[in-house]
């Protein structure tokens, strides 16, 4: 029986792992953070005379209020064993990132969950989630990746996607750690019923335009929240370190993603992308066309995941697809096999 | 030596008269004649396997160890050339014996003791899903029609109809695109475009079709001319009107093609694939029939005096087909270095302008755009005999830069020997 703790579980896809592992009966306690209020989905986790669940409200990026949690009395006598970091999803591609002592907030996190888990002895295991966009493209529409794929090293990457290769390589540093099992699961665009879009650079956030580079359309590989929960059960419970590729069985083309879940992509010659992306900067309205995403995802890719079938025993159960909703309209909705 | 009959050994190869008619620059043997890997790396496997299969014998039945000793040798021993086709002959010989006889005209070539078959637990359904070694897609005549919808259906014939229901097989599920972007609904109207091309304009003639393996993974290797490689595109319709079941060839493209705008998109909905390692290992992983040129975009910077004489091939594709146990079957495409006859290649303009050439051709650049379309030559494709290295040298060959080098060679050479036998 393992006791977790869930980072950002106020978040959908942190809700997910929550609602996943709740109903785990090999997890004995849940110790969920997050940074907003408490959400009414954990009221029936919650309720009963000595509930599984807990959670505390913390901001993961600031030091003292971490080190605080770490050193608490609940904490030490919540025995966490399990650390699952779930990043937050990324805000509205509107919205700047947001810096933490000149880091990116998510690097300042991983940081200093990575640094608290190594000082606390009793846990024993972090799985962290992290983005398949570390990896560098190649040119062409689609590249089958591995975990062995090199990372984009690039300077002049997009913000974003330095701060996942930022945190990748912290959690990447400690997968030998004889103490600490740290388990990486790099998972690429996903995607939750409804059409919600969640990871990607470009299409995470509010429905709306998007634009992207004339003559490109790269392939997009998927993954459902669902089977991203069921990916973090089992590197919970498999007694295995490293890093791994998660995914569906489904990839579709960007314009194809962006139409499915609600955005209008439209295709822009290249050089102007570069003069969108200055003005919208310029008049300091954030990146709502999503113009430096258009611009640096020309390529597309999607990922081997035989290591994670051999080692954590994950194969995708859910499929992607349209479905005619209740109001007549076609949404996204995840189905299993 | 008469012009129709074939060379007995690589020695006479290296006679001046025979590489005049082969048209090489020189002979890559010429290079290695005193050291040759492949006898090396053939006693060091030999001897090895020898070794292996005693101990394996001795450990599983010590009574029948004589009749499993050295397997390696009495197969090629037992791997007779054909006296039916002249090239076919060459390029077996070229290929030292590797290249496989038919196992019905060779039955006693297959292993004597049948090994004992462990009883295999019933893996769950998806378990036997993800387990499914290749992508397969049925015979035609298991293919049942629906109506036709749309006028693309219409404008193609109940048989090519088959074949792309056979192609959408190749899609796991109901996606719409495999993990390379093929979409078997882009690859209907291409196809319509490049059959009327393959019978009306370049009036593709091909033989030896049946040299290709009906499944499982192999590597088609060919020589690459012309600016614009149709040489794939008629190979693709041509493997796919000639196999039953249909196979579809997924070319390797240059990294080049897939930053151009629309190219890489097209390339892709269509079947084709960027050449990374990682994809060449997943296409061979799933059984499919890969294209490669393994001379690269050299090949099509071949002026008009060079034409149809081999550049150096790279060697990844050997070593792609050495750790995924794939056969290799020699493509002459005969045609493709006249449809745009380079007079002169340009190349500090090239290099200046981020082109892998910048060709002087009769036609262009005096007619703009216009002058890169091929001329309306006559195609003949020939398929030889599949070079079985894998079954001599295994995955482990792989990792031996001198025998791969020399693998290499040696499919040069048997492209180059069916280029010069079929080009008359």
């Amino acid at each position: 029986m393992t006791r977790v703790l869930v980072t950002h579980a106020d978040e959908p896809i942190g809700r997910r792992v929550v609602k996943n592992l709740y109903h785990d009966p090999g997890v004995e306690a849940l110790f969920l953070l997050g940074s907003g209020p408490l959400p009414r989905k954990f009221d029936a986790y919650l309720a009963g005379r000595d509930p599984r669940v807990s959670y505390t409200r913390l901001d993961l990026a600031k030091h003292r209020p971490v080190h605080d949690l770490f050193h608490s009395a609940a904490f030490r006598a919540a025995e966490i064993d399990t650390v699952v970091y779930v990043p937050r999803h990324g805000a509205s591609t509107a919205v700047a990132e947001p810096l933490v002592a000149g880091l990116s907030e998510r690097t300042a996190e991983s940081r200093l969950l990575l640094q608290h888990c190594l000082e606390t002895p009793p846990i024993r295991s972090l799985v962290a989630l992290s983005s398949a966009f570390v990896y560098r493209l190649p040119p062409g529409n689609a590249n089958h990746l591995s975990e062995e794929s090199e990372l984009n090293l690039d300077p002049t990457a997009m913000p974003e996607i330095r701060a996942w290769i930022d945190c990748d390589m912290i959690f990447h540093g400690e997968i030998h750690n004889d103490r600490l099992r740290v388990v990486l699961l790099r998972v690429p665009t996903v995607v939750a019923a409804g059409g919600y879009v969640y990871f990607h650079p470009s299409l995470s956030g509010r429905p709306g335009s998007r634009v992207r580079a004339l003559g490109f359309d790269p392939i997009c590989a998927l993954v459902t929240d669902k089977d991203v929960a069921r990916a973090v059960r089992a590197a919970i419970h498999t007694p295995v370190s490293g890093i791994f590729n998660i995914a569906g069985g489904e990839a579709v083309p960007l314009s194809m993603l962006a139409r499915w879940t609600g955005h209008r992509s439209v295709a822009v010659p290249g050089p102007l992308l570069g003069v969108i992306d200055a003005t919208e900067r310029m008049l300091g309205i954030g990146s709502h066309l999503g113009a430096r995403g258009g611009a640096h995802l020309r390529y597309g890719f999607t990922l081997n995941t035989e290591r994670a079938a051999a080692e954590l025993g994950f194969r995708s159960q859910y499929r992607i697809g349209l479905a005619r909703a209740g109001d007549g309209a076609l949404r996204l909705e995840t189905a299993s096999i | 030596m008469s012009e129709g009959e074939a060379p007995q050994s690589v020695g006479e190869i290296s006679n001046p008269l025979l590489a005049s008619e082969c048209a090489l620059g020189h002979d890559p043997f010429d290079d290695v004649a005193s050291y040759d890997p492949l006898k090396e790396r053939l006693d060091q496997l030999e001897s090895a396997r020898g070794l292996a299969a005693d101990e394996r014998s001795r450990a599983r039945r010590p009574s029948t160890s004589k009749r499993t000793a050295a397997p390696a040798l009495a197969t090629r021993a037992t791997a007779q050339p054909r006296a039916a086709d002249a090239s076919v002959d060459v390029v077996r010989e070229i290929g030292n014996g590797f290249a496989r006889a038919s196992s019905a005209a060779q039955p006693g070539a297959r292993r004597a003791t049948p090994r004992p078959v462990k009883p295999a637990r019933e893996p769950d359904n998806l378990a036997r899903l993800s387990r499914r070694r290749w992508s397969t897609t049925p015979r035609l005549a298991e293919i049942e029609l629906p109506p036709p919808k749309g006028w693309i259906d219409r404008l193609l014939d109940p048989e090519q109809r088959r074949i792309m229901a056979a192609f959408a097989h190749l899609v796991e599920g109901e996606s719409l695109y495999d993990r390379f972007g093929y979409s078997p609904e882009v690859m209907k109207s291409t196809f319509l475009i490049f059959h009327t091309l393959y019978r009306l304009y370049f009036r593709v003639r091909s033989e030896g079709h049946e040299r290709i393996p009906v499944e499982g993974p192999a590597v088609l290797a060919g020589n690459h001319g012309g600016l614009l490689p149709f040489d794939a595109a008629m190979t693709i319709i041509d493997v796919a009107l000639h196999t039953d079941p249909p196979r579809l060839v997924r070319a390797i493209v240059d990294r080049w093609a897939g930053s151009l705008p629309w190219v890489n998109v097209f390339y892709a909905r269509s079947g084709q694939v960027i050449g990374t390692r990682e994809n060449f290992a997943k296409l061979l992983q799933e059984g499919q029939l890969v294209l490669v040129f393994p001379e690269g975009i050299e090949g099509i910077r071949k002026t008009i005096a060079h034409r149809y004489r081999l550049r150096d091939f790279r060697v990844g594709f050997i070593e792609h087909a050495l750790r995924e146990r794939a056969p290799i079957v020699p493509v002459a495409f005969i045609g493709s270095d006249d449809q745009s006859p380079i007079l002169f290649d340009i190349k500090p303009l090239a290099r200046k302008l981020g082109l892998p050439v910048a060709p002087i051709t009769p036609t262009f650049p005096w007619l703009g755009p216009l002058g890169l379309l091929p001329y309306p030559v006559s195609y003949r494709i020939v398929y030889g005999e599949p070079l079985h290295y894998h079954e001599r040298f295994g995955p482990e060959g792989a990792d031996d830069t001198r025998l791969v080098r020399y693998l290499a060679n040696q499919v040069r050479r048997a492209v180059q020997l069916l280029i010069d036998r079929n080009r008359k």
